[in-house]
């Protein structure tokens, strides 16, 4: 077990060399440049080219690698370019709304999902079953934007129930801060639900028809019992993998969500230090949401443990 | 310079004067942007937004009244020039304060002059007409020139690459702490998030009425929220739906959406600006004059504009480099040579010139959603003529990494409002993308911008735009139209290119 932990984390080092490294040469060789940005359309080609050597983004590649990586093993992601503040603050700063959002998301999401997925494949082939399953279809295909800007019309605008975009103004309490997650959290929650119900589905129909189902279910257990402490149980496994993935996706995913919201998130953040072509912070954010994603995968695979009993390591 | 869209403009000022009698000061602003400012220092940045946000709290010696004149501002009046226009003695306002509440003085002055001219695009330019800057007395500064140079008032009055005065003593690079002397002040700033300003309570408006930029600057809100929103349509909803008190920059699209409504209103501002192709002179197909002016004359401007603006209350067919309302205001040079949609005529051009087939590459960006739309209707119209094309559509950042390279490009697309000195057009310039260099530029440039003789200036314009014309380093498209909104309930906003909020209160 501890050896099979301590294989883990070492492959979990080396993926996140190798991710460390692609993104460093992806943000390199993508054309822009973040002192032209930064200097505007009227800068001249001098002015561009002292504040590159300013930034440093004159010296060669591999010298800048040398230093990226430097500072990274003593645990220092850089600065960023715009904000004039070190990227772990700017993402730290970001990290709440990002997490709260996750957060709903995926609760929105198992709340639809799981009693639905389960119910579908207990009432298997009946109008329930074919109507969930036609939702679920329409929930993946529909682009989470789209829906967040229906949301925004008729709840935000319509209604006047929830703020339009933002994350409150200075000084928000959190409630108020949190009122503005509710429809983006909305939008992520019912697209992601999808993927989730599909999987409840399928994974209480093997166990449906098990041997120890129908021996719960002649003991004269109720039916509720049978389904959700014998079948619900066991069909857990793949839906946990399914909700584990979803979450690393929505940290990383809600890109555009944020962006339609108005959101100050890590997505957002992202997707501005893409159109600046703020390196640092680019590098960092990814190398954060890789973690992520690599942590929550081998939190997984340790939940199995917990889970299923006759995981062994 | 004057802005005659005027009589009616100036209608709108007066009562927007007569309206500042009665405004109540105090509550909260919240005003939507289009995005984030990349910095908060206006000398290093020549971004609209960064004027917009800045402007509130930095301030320059002089700007520019309704009628786009130049007007003290941290000056005590327009300089005394001498010399034969060589030496502008500047006094200064007396009983300025900065942010941090030391008073402004000569020292400061004199140091922020020559932080503009070591680090804003604009003040290195005029860094080389400068010979020096000094202190005269505790309230007066001098500028000493090495020769007339009539755009150094408009240049010392501009929001963006700002010549903004900041105390000698904070005025690091990059700019950590932004101390200026405006009516409101920074208070804090989350990254898009929000930029909270609060009122700068030791704040003394000039005497008089609010003038444009200049009079008065009456801080009445108690404070102003920028927040940025990205994407258009959350803009759009945001007004609205009333969470915002005025959001700037929205597609002209929506304009029948947002009248007629309660809780918002439509701000036009009346042109705004123009649209241009800029030529790459130095190297390339296009380092041919008679090509450049075979793509001008193969071009249907009205079907460009059309394309990219919809309905022609949002744009207008005008050749002139500025508009009827402007001094600036001239025909010269473009008899002919303006929305020809001619094939023949730019094939015949192309023959003379050997054009040898080699794609035209224009570049252009989504970014400005009206900027593809002409370039797609521009490629049609250039095909007509026999031009091979290349579109080369790229993201804002990478088109400005681009451009300042002769070798990538042939011609890319950009907008610009419209400046209140021509000498400020990006274009004219040797070192700007496009590296226009030529003897009747050089001897029509200098000759404007060596004549400090307001009278005079604008027949000098003319020929300016006549070699503009003759020559064609850049094509202007037309003139284009700006769509904002702003909440009933605010009172005093004045349609304007960098919206500002001083004047503004809230109607209880």
């Amino acid at each position: 077990m501890s050896r099979y932990v301590f294989q883990r984390l070492l492959g979990m080092l080396v993926v996140m060399f190798v991710v460390v490294t692609i993104v460093f040469i992806i943000v390199r060789i993508a054309p822009g440049d973040p002192a032209a940005v930064m200097l505007g359309p009227d800068a001249t080609a001098q002015d561009v080219s002292a504040l590159r050597t300013r930034l440093g983004l004159d010296s060669p590649i591999i010298v800048q690698y040398g230093i990226f990586f430097g500072q990274l093993l003593q645990g220092d992601l850089g600065e960023s370019i715009f904000l004039n503040r070190p990227v772990l603050t700017a993402l730290a700063d970001r990290a709440e709304p990002t997490f709260f959002l996750t957060l709903f998301s995926i609760l929105i999401a198992a709340l639809i999902a799981i009693p639905v997925g389960i119910m579908s494949a207990y009432w298997r082939g009946s109008l329930f079953d074919q109507g969930a399953t036609t939702l679920a279809m329409l929930a993946a295909s529909i682009p989470s934007f789209w829906l967040g800007l229906i949301l925004i019309q008729i709840l935000a605008v319509r209604w006047g129930v929830f703020p339009v975009s933002g994350y409150g103004g200075p000084g928000a309490s959190l409630m108020t801060r949190l009122s503005h997650l509710v429809l983006p959290a909305i939008s992520l929650g019912v697209v992601s639900s999808a993927l989730i119900l599909r999987f409840t589905r399928a994974s209480m129909l093997d166990v449906l028809n098990d041997d120890y189902v129908r021996t719960a279910r002649s003991k004269g257990m109720s039916e509720f019992r049978v389904i959700m402490k014998h079948a619900f149980k066991n069909a857990l496994i793949p839906v946990l993998t399914v909700i584990g993935i979803t979450a690393a996706l929505l940290v990383s995913g809600a890109v555009v969500t944020e962006t339609v919201f108005g959101l100050p998130g890590v997505g957002s953040l992202v997707v501005s230090a893409v159109l600046r072509r703020d390196y640092p912070v680019i590098q960092g954010a990814l190398l954060i949401i890789a973690a992520l994603y690599v942590l929550i995968n081998f939190l997984i695979d340790m939940l199995y443990l917990l889970v299923d009993p006759r995981v062994r390591y | 310079m004057k802005l005659l869209a005027g009589a009616l403009l100036s209608g709108v000022m007066m009562l927007g004067a007569g309206s500042a009698l009665a405004q109540q000061p105090g509550g909260i602003v919240n005003v939507a942007t289009i995005g984030e400012p990349p910095t908060l220092d206006p000398m290093v940045s020549t971004a609209d937004l960064v004027g917009i946000v800045t402007q509130h709290f930095f301030e320059t010696l002089f700007t520019f009244d309704k009628d786009w004149n130049v007007t003290p501002l941290l000056a005590e009046s327009l300089p005394e020039i001498t010399d034969g226009g060589k030496t502008y003695t500047i006094k200064l306002r007396t009983g300025v304060t900065f942010h941090d509440g030391s008073a402004m003085t000569a020292d400061d002055v004199v140091a922020s002059l020559k932080r503009w001219m070591d680090l804003a695009s604009r003040g290195k330019q005029t860094a080389g007409n400068i010979d020096k800057v000094e202190v005269v007395a505790p309230s007066t500064v001098r500028i000493v020139l090495k020769a007339p140079y009539a755009p150094l008032l408009a240049l010392l009055s501009f929001n963006n690459s700002a010549a903004v005065i900041m105390p000698a003593s904070k005025m690091s690079n990059p700019l950590t702490e932004p101390v200026g002397t405006g009516p409101y002040k920074l208070k804090e700033r989350k990254p898009d998030q929000y930029i909270q300003l609060v009122r700068h309570e030791s704040y003394k408006p000039r005497a008089g009425s609010a003038d444009g930029y200049g009079g008065a600057r009456k801080p009445l809100l108690d404070e102003i929220r920028f927040v940025p929103v990205p994407d258009a349509n959350t803009r759009i909803e945001g007004a609205i739906s009333g969470q915002f008190d005025y959001v700037d920059s929205l597609p002209v699209e929506s304009y029948d959406r947002i009248k007629n409504l309660q809780t918002t209103k439509p701000v036009l501002l009346k042109p705004f600006g123009w649209p241009v192709f800029v030529m790459n002179t130095k190297q390339g197909v296009m380092a041919n004059t008679d090509t450049r002016m075979a793509v001008r004359l193969a071009l249907s401007m009205e079907d460009m504009l059309a394309a990219a603006f919809g309905s022609k209350e949002f744009y207008s067919l005008d050749a002139a480099m500025y508009p009827k309302g402007y001094v600036w205001h001239s025909e010269a040079g473009t008899e002919g040579k303006y929305n020809v949609a001619d094939a023949d005529k730019a094939k015949a051009l192309l023959k003379k010139a050997n054009y040898d087939g080699k794609p035209v590459r224009i570049l252009t960006s989504r970014q400005y959603e009206f900027h593809y739309k002409m370039a797609q209707v521009a490629a049609e119209y250039l095909k007509q003529a026999e031009f091979a094309v290349d579109m080369q559509v790229v993201d804002w950042a990478t088109l400005t990494q681009r451009r300042a390279d002769a070798a990538l490009w042939d011609i890319y697309i950009t907008h610009s409002p419209f400046l209140p000195e021509p000498a400020l057009i990006g274009q004219l310039s040797e070192s700007s993308p496009g590296w226009w260099s030529t003897p009747a530029r050089k001897a029509a440039v200098d000759a404007f911008n060596t004549e400090s003789d307001p009278k005079k200036r604008p027949a000098l314009w003319a020929e300016v735009q006549k070699v503009m014309y003759a020559e064609t380093p850049s094509i202007k498209i037309g003139d284009f139209n700006a769509l904002s909104a702003q909440s009933p309930k605010l009172d005093g906003v004045m349609p304007a290119p960098w919206p500002y909020f001083w004047n503004v209160s809230i109607k209880k």
